[in-house]
């Protein structure tokens, strides 16, 4: 048993290192990408799922809340995926000659940190309520706190034009 | 060409691959950023001759084995430590996280390890030996596990890993994984079969040396930001967000 649980542990380590060489591949390429945070927010209304709970069949709510969340788990990856983009460029600019670039870095990718965490935190509610439509767990402070980010980053970016400028603008 | 000559060839390209991680580690100046890891790599170098030259002689091989293979799981487990040193200081802002799942996954961990020594009891005549491979299956047990850990870790964040530490750690899990496989299969090898399993071992190793030297050489990678979206497309993001706040 105790040797079966040993191969386990080997083989799945094996697999953990073949997905992360692959994904550092892969990953080292990946821009900034196009978050429609009204949309998001149209999305994760409670007021509009409760007008559509009160008008439409059990059923067809279900399916159609289903549906909803699969967009919102797209949004929700996509701030995901841009606040690694962050982190990375923060992290290549804290040790930045200029003390204020290098300060505003460190204060990037930490709230970028905490953005990403809540994004784990928001994808397993969102899986709960996936399971379970009748679930009401929408992750509501995600949004502010996307928001702040980016105007930690827009300052990075006034700071340090050369390097974060772009992703000053697109954050 | 028997098993045994493979074993020893391969075992020299090992020698060879280590001389020069060593000279490469030594001219880079790593010392300053890795010094476990330089001191990892000096002992290796170290034991590896040692054993060479001992290879003939049994009784001091098998004192030298014992020796060398207890200081290396220890040096193993300090260049993790250092790995996550190294890493985490980066993000302040996970701290907390990391710490609450590092003393979860070292707990689970403790305890496999303990299970493993647990299983093996009684130790049977040839004490020794018995005992030091199996604090070592419990020890890679461990550094695999606090491994596997930082990579799901660094994966579920999205974390960037930089070129030299990448490597270190994926060589070091690529030669935990193979050894671990070897110590925990072997006592039920044949003598054949067990030396067929040291040379995929000694293979493993000399892989890993090859990602280790493969990594430090190659030039750290420039963080690409041309690819970000084009400035009109920006500009419209920012826009919609700015109707956001002001809703």
């Amino acid at each position: 048993m105790i040797t079966m649980l040993v191969i386990a542990l080997a083989l799945g380590a094996l697999a953990v290192l073949y997905a992360a060489v692959r994904s550092r591949r892969t990953s080292s390429n990946k821009g900034i990408r196009h978050v429609d945070v009204p949309a998001l927010r149209t999305l994760m209304d409670r007021e509009d799922e409760e007008f559509l709970r009160n008008r439409l069949p059990r059923a067809r709510f279900t399916r159609l809340k289903r549906k909803r969340i699969m967009v919102t788990f797209r949004y929700v990856g996509r701030i995901s995926a841009n606040t690694a983009v962050v982190m990375r460029l923060g992290e290549s600019v804290r040790f930045h000659s200029d003390p204020a670039v290098a300060q505003t870095a460190v204060q990037i990718t930490e709230l970028a940190a905490q953005i990403r965490l809540q994004c784990l935190v928001a994808f397993a509610k969102l899986s709960a309520e996936f399971a379970m439509p009748s679930l009401q767990l929408t992750p509501a402070t995600l949004v502010p706190k996307y928001q702040t980010l980016r105007e930690n980053v827009m300052r990075l970016g006034a700071l340090e034009t050369q390097n974060v400028a772009p992703a000053a603008v697109a954050i | 060409m028997s098993l045994q000559s493979v074993v020893q060839g391969v075992w020299a390209i090992g020698l060879v691959l280590q001389f020069l991680l060593a000279a490469t580690l030594l001219a880079k100046k790593t010392w300053g950023k890795l010094p476990l890891f330089v001191v990892y790599a000096v002992f290796n170098l170290f034991e590896s001759v040692v054993m060479y030259a001992l290879l003939s002689h049994r009784a001091a091989y098998f004192y030298a084995y014992v020796a060398g293979e207890t200081i290396a799981v220890a040096l193993g487990l300090a260049v993790v430590y250092e790995i996550f040193i190294r890493l985490f200081l980066l993000y302040p802002g996970l701290q907390r996280v990391t710490r609450l799942s590092l003393y979860g996954v070292v707990a689970v961990l403790i305890l496999l390890a303990v299970a493993v020594l647990a299983s093996h009891t009684p130790i049977g005549q040839n004490g020794v030996l018995q005992a030091v491979l199996l604090v070592e299956e419990a020890a890679r047990v461990v550094e695999l596990g606090l491994l596997t850990f930082l990579f799901v870790f660094y994966s579920l964040f999205g974390l960037h890993w930089r070129q030299s530490v990448f490597g270190i750690t994926l060589g070091l899990g690529i030669c935990t994984v193979v050894k671990l496989l070897a110590l925990t299969v072997m006592p039920y090898m044949s003598p054949s079969g067990a030396l067929a399993i040291n040379v995929i071992s000694v293979l493993a190793f000399d892989c890993s040396l090859l990602i280790w030297l493969g990594y430090m050489l190659a030039p750290e990678r420039v963080i690409n930001t041309g690819e970000l979206p084009q400035r009109a497309q920006l500009e419209q993001w920012n826009q919609a967000i700015m109707e956001l706040i002001n809703q």
